[in-house]
């Protein structure tokens, strides 16, 4: 830093921007303080005054009225106006900002012990500062000199451990080849997936480096219960609980239609299939005998069960009803029972036949009375059971 | 930029930064021992010993993702009434990790009071059976710390990639293995005290700087990183004289018992110099 300082100030010795860096004014300039603090007053200049006072002593403002009269002259030559001076300004503040851009930007070369682009920046912020009169430009080479004196501080440090460089990059080459670089001979990788030029690092490069690296520390291990923490497991008997009723909901769908099937048959399909089994029987008969009509009580009657002959008397009315069967009273006034054609028995039941309703009572000893007197000694209806087995 | 030297005290200055609360609970957690000896015959000897197994598991789980343990965690979960036998409590649970876990109980903030765990044995060879993912992840931490040191302590952050580039590990893209690094590397690491992440003054766009966590302090130490980049690179430590010096340096600064401890009696040797080595009867177990 004091070098590049004594840099700057040796070519600009004498110089009007020197004032400021050189702490002992030269003498010659006493005699005209008054005159100039008179004329620095009227100019309205009391910042650079201010400014001027900031500086060591007396000696200070009289180097700032040594710039006056120069700065006068540039001013007059610029032409007196504000309008001028901002210009002026603006132009200032500008190259400041660009310069301290400018050593941003250039951070690594600023910092190179081979390059002297630092010190170049400071002296051209000296050449800058000559044109300084305000505090807004002034903060900026405040600024200015802050940045260079963090990048000398750092330039300062570099120089101290270059007695023992440390070479990155010869680290990085060097950690690749531990890792197990596999490295190609033609410049063909430049894959993205790897970033590294010149190879390709195998999938356990990384924990090859770490189980190296970890000889190095005095880790604690991760601390975990072998076999895990304890977890409540609510969602398994839920499934079971699903699953059994799917299971008792299907047998049972199974075991409905079956059941279904049984009750159709006992109830309605039996009745028909009686009715139907009695009047092909009343036709055989009397295909056998077309003209005699049938004793009713030797067609109903079963000597052998009262209950049936009461059931033959009631699938024998529904043949009578759907006027497949006629019943009539003979000469001896006993009911006898004929088919009637079909097409005769429809068309007279719709016109002109009567109908009669009538209601048989049959008591048990009637049954027995009737059985003795016709003698009845087998029934001309076979019961239901045995005829099924036959036709099974 | 000095190495920092271990301080035996805890530093004085430190302590004016504390709140006004944080000062009476610090008073009633650092109460001298006679007080907390009275305080003990309160309670009986199975109550403290629960509440010291208590502590010993929590802490041991807590340390699972290398984040520091703050104290203000063990006293809500753990001490709960037991405040003013803290310090006995504590201190036994130390004494618990060390003899039956072999880890250290060690408190890396002072003022904040915040507790890491670390390995008390010496490492042997063909230890690492298991390598998964945190071993990776050592890896990678290791070269940023060889590189930190070598560099004299900090590194600016754009130097670290720049280096970490050159290993295929890029800041702004997806890793296979780290993920999103940049998170890893200044956030993950941080948290885990490995690494400081400090803004750089009067930069602009802001620039940060990498230097040693109080973690990475604790778990290993100047020479033994000179000694990893010494292997990598197969050569001599001593080729870098400044960094050996430094190295060197530390290594006797620290020799003794070093402070935050906690159930400290005397350690076995915290390096593998064997120059530096006070033996105690806790080293033999």
């Amino acid at each position: 830093m004091s070098e590049a300082a004594g840099g700057g100030d040796s070519p600009h010795d004498g110089g009007l921007d020197s004032g400021r860096r050189q702490p002992f004014p030269s003498t010659s300039r006493n005699g005209a303080v008054p005159e100039h603090q008179q004329r620095r007053l009227a100019g309205g200049r009391g910042r650079q005054r201010a400014a001027g006072a900031a500086n060591e002593g007396v000696d200070g403002e009289e180097e700032e009225s040594d710039e006056e009269p120069s700065q006068d002259s540039e001013r007059s030559a610029g032409g007196s106006e504000p309008d001028g001076e901002n210009t002026d300004r603006r132009m200032l503040r500008h190259q400041y900002r660009q310069l301290i851009n400018r050593v941003q930007q250039n951070r690594e070369d600023m910092l190179s012990s081979k390059s002297n682009s630092l010190t170049e920046a400071l002296q051209e912020a000296n050449k800058l500062f000559s044109g300084v009169s305000q505090a807004r430009e002034a903060a900026l080479d405040a600024q200015f000199l802050v940045l260079a004196s963090n990048l000398g501080k750092e330039k300062a440090n570099e120089l101290h451990s270059e007695m023992t460089v440390f070479d990155s990059p010869a680290f990085a080459e060097d950690l690749l080849t531990f890792m197990g670089l596999n490295r190609l001979e033609e410049e063909e990788n430049n894959s993205d997936d790897e970033g590294i030029t010149g190879g390709f690092l195998p999938t356990n490069a990384w924990h090859k480096l770490g189980a190296e690296a970890e000889r190095y520390f005095r880790r604690s291990p991760s601390f975990h219960y072998m076999l895990g923490s304890f977890k409540s497991d609510p969602p398994v008997p839920r499934q079971r609980i699903e699953r059994q009723k799917k299971k008792g909901g299907t047998e049972e769908k199974r075991a409905m239609p079956a059941q279904l099937k049984k009750m159709e048959e006992s109830h309605q399909e039996a009745t028909e299939k009686e009715v139907e089994r009695i009047l092909g029987l009343l036709q055989t008969y009397f295909t056998d005998d077309p003209n005699t009509p049938i004793s009713f009580f030797d067609f109903v009657i079963d000597p052998n069960s009262f209950a049936r002959t009461v059931e033959n008397i009631f699938h024998v009315s529904f043949i009578i009803r759907d006027g497949f069967a006629r019943i009539k009273l003979d000469q001896d006034k006993l009911p006898v029972i004929e088919p009637s054609g079909e097409e005769e028995g429809r068309e007279n039941d719709q016109s002109a036949q009567v109908r009669n309703q009538v209601v048989i009572s049959l008591s048990h000893q009637d049954w027995k009375d009737i059985v003795e007197t016709f003698e009845i000694t087998e029934p001309m209806i076979p019961p239901p059971g045995i005829s099924q087995e036959n036709e099974s | 930029m000095a190495p920092k030297r271990c301080s035996k005290w805890p530093d004085p200055s430190q302590e004016e930064g504390l709140a006004q609360e944080e000062e009476e609970e610090d008073f009633a957690l650092t109460q001298r021992s006679s007080q907390v000896q009275r305080n003990l015959q309160r309670l009986s000897g199975a109550q403290v010993d629960q509440k010291v197994s208590e502590l010993v598991q929590f802490l041991l789980v807590k340390d699972q993702k290398k984040i520091p343990i703050k104290r203000a965690d063990i006293l809500k979960n753990i001490i709960k009434d037991y405040k003013d036998v803290y310090p006995e409590i504590i201190n036994r649970a130390g004494r618990t990790l060390q003899q039956v876990f072999g880890l250290r109980l060690v408190e890396i903030d002072t003022k904040h009071h915040v507790y890491i765990l670390v390995s008390d044995l010496v490492r042997l060879e063909g230890e690492n059976l298991k390598q998964d993912h945190l071993t990776a992840r050592l890896g990678l931490l290791t070269v940023i710390l060889s590189f930190i040191y070598m560099r004299g302590n900090s590194a600016k952050e754009s130097d670290v990639w720049d280096m970490l580039k050159r290993l295929g590990v890029e800041p702004r893209k997806p890793h296979k293995l780290f993920g999103d690094v940049k998170k890893l590397v200044t956030v993950e690491f941080v948290q885990q005290k490995y690494l400081e992440y400090n803004r750089l003054p009067s930069t602009d766009p802001a620039e940060f700087e990498l230097q040693w966590g109080p973690r990475a302090a604790k778990e290993t130490s100047r020479m033994q990183i000179l000694q990893f980049v010494a292997k990598i690179q197969s050569k001599d430590p001593k080729t870098w004289s400044t960094q050996y010096s430094e190295a060197a340096a530390e290594v006797l600064s620290c020799s003794s018992s070093p402070p935050g401890d906690v159930g400290g009696d005397s350690q076995g040797p915290r390096r593998r110099k064997p120059s530096v080595s006070s033996s105690s009867p806790h080293g033999a177990l």
